[in-house]
């Protein structure tokens, strides 16, 4: 296989990566709360958008609006009803929290959808681009994962609640003095990370087979790019995606598919400690 | 005499077991520039976060134009119309300038009118039109003091509270916000300064607060207070 086909493969996988990533990042750098509920709200995406899907026969992609707003308000009370109760805690607190919630969630997925894997085929065939194949069904997930990561930077640089969700992570009373509602934006930040989390979950199930048996990797990899790309920024998400599907995409042909994971792994351990901030990131929460 | 834009009584305010604030009756009057002044420590800062809802009073009332205030939510008071620029400016940092600003302007939804006040803003501290694409934390003391300011302008209040006017900054440029600020006035906005630098204060308020220990011990006009020997010496070094 050459280069150019392992670094496309891994250029698909890193668009993905990005866009599971990016909500979990926001979350993490905001609300400085670790969402473990992050890989089951992927997963609900996926489901809610395959089940959709197989009744009606329709274009996934029409229902992927459809499922991230569900998942928008599902994420906004689970915030608002839960964690914004105990979000100036220490951090351990929130995490024991959301990692409860997501045992309800995973479980209550289990039960209602099985853990069947479930992919929704679209059978578009491929396309050669100077002898790289590429499935058309990957290309639409990757351009639909990097449109979903740019509408979000979008929000974030340009619209009143963007500047109002960065004002918070910046300075919290500063922003209640603007006249923000801090709980109300918290809930909305986790919202949008939940919203994040379920269009990748239904633009993954037009790629990958889905089931609850994914929701930990899903989580291991949010957490492996924020490592690496970089704390709370759209960028960061993006640049950390993207290295970490093209590494696993070479370490997987180099070493083999079995030991893609650990590389990714391995990388984040030493990105600890040479650059704990990231590549693109900035330090601390400020 | 006209009824006062801001009235304070018996306010009594802190934080978890320390009372800081004891007994504070005061008032603004609508139009004017009144200071509050004392040393570091005094209770000025409270008193403020009081008054714009960071921290619940433990009794008292704090009225505004005709309405109680006193253990509202910050947004509530701000929607009321005061506006607090708090000390050390408080920036938000990754954002710009011009979003800066635009954040005072949060609570708002009249566009034109946003903009409008944007321009006026700009127009009053032109550095600010230069960097307005700059992130706001990178400005020197005095651009950002201007920027918050500005950020608490464009709120579009009736009072303006200003935290620390001079703090850190040079006296030439304390000299060009007292100016600006006496400019904002005459537009009609009233404004309440708490400065520990006396002198600035007097100069550019017509009447002064004294705060000692959490409780007011001299009131009255910036004129006679400024010759009061006992201000001299305390706070004045003369």
């Amino acid at each position: 296989m050459d280069v150019g086909q392992i670094l496309a493969n891994g250029i698909v996988l890193g668009a993905l990566y990005a866009c599971i990533a990016v909500g979990f990042s926001l979350v993490w750098g905001v609300l400085n709360v670790i969402n473990m509920l992050h890989g089951s709200f992927i997963i609900l995406g996926g489901y809610l958008t395959y089940f959709a899907w197989a009744y009606s026969g329709i274009n996934p992609v029409v229902f992927l609006p459809v499922v991230a707003l569900i998942l928008y308000g599902l994420g906004f009370a689970v915030q608002y009803l839960f964690i914004n109760k105990v979000v100036s805690a220490p951090v351990l607190t929130t995490l024991t929290l959301t990692f409860g919630l997501d045992m309800i969630l995973y479980n209550v997925m289990t039960v209602v959808f099985t853990a069947t894997p479930r992919r929704i085929t679209l059978d578009l065939g491929s396309v050669d681009f100077f002898g790289v194949i590429l499935p058309v069904d990957r290309v639409v997930g990757m351009a639909l994962a990097l449109i979903l990561t740019g509408l979000l930077y979008a929000v974030m640089r340009t619209s009143k609640i963007g500047r109002a969700i960065v004002a918070v992570r910046m300075d919290r009373q500063a922003a209640e003095l603007m006249g923000i509602r801090v709980n109300r934006i918290y809930a909305i930040t986790f919202g949008i990370g939940a919203l994040m989390a379920g269009a990748a979950g239904a633009v993954f199930a037009m790629v990958f087979p889905v089931t609850t048996n994914l929701t930990g990797a899903f989580l291991g990899k949010a957490f492996v790019i924020c490592v690496i790309g970089g704390l709370g920024s759209v960028p960061g998400a993006l640049v950390g995606g993207l290295a970490l599907g093209i590494i696993e995409s070479f370490s997987g042909y180099v070493l083999g598919p079995q030991h893609a994971i650990t590389v990714g792994f391995v990388l984040m351990l030493i990105l600890l400690v040479v650059r704990p901030t990231g590549l693109v990131g900035v330090k601390g929460y400020e | 005499m006209a009824e006062p834009l801001l009235e304070i009584e018996k306010l009594e305010a802190g934080y978890g077991d320390v009372q800081v604030l004891w007994d504070v009756t005061m008032a603004v009057e609508p139009g004017e520039i009144a200071c509050i002044v004392g040393s570091n420590g005094a209770g000025k800062t409270t008193l403020l976060r009081t008054i714009s809802g960071l921290i619940k009073p433990r009794g008292g009332t704090i009225r505004f134009a005709g309405g109680e205030i006193g253990g509202r939510a910050p947004d509530h008071v701000l929607g009321g119309g005061i506006a607090h620029v708090p000390e050390g400016r408080r920036l938000f940092k990754g954002l710009s300038v011009r979003d800066n600003l635009m954040l005072g302007a949060y609570l708002r939804d009249d566009r034109e009118a946003i903009e409008a006040d944007l321009e006026k803003v700009l127009e009053l501290f032109p550095i600010l039109k230069d960097r307005a694409r700059q992130d706001a934390t990178t400005l020197s003391g005095g651009e950002q003091q201007m920027c918050a300011i500005g950020r608490g302008i464009m709120a579009r209040p009736k009072l303006l509270m200003i935290d620390e006017l001079s703090l850190g900054l040079a006296p030439r440029l304390v000299d060009r916000l007292g100016e600006a600020l006496i400019e904002i006035n005459r537009t009609g906005l009233t404004i309440l300064l708490v400065e520990q630098d006396v002198m600035t204060a007097f100069e550019i308020a017509r009447h002064a607060y004294v705060i000692e220990t959490g409780r007011v011990s001299m009131a009255g006009s910036t004129k006679v207070l400024g010759d009061d020997p006992r201000i001299r010496q305390a706070y004045m070094g003369l």
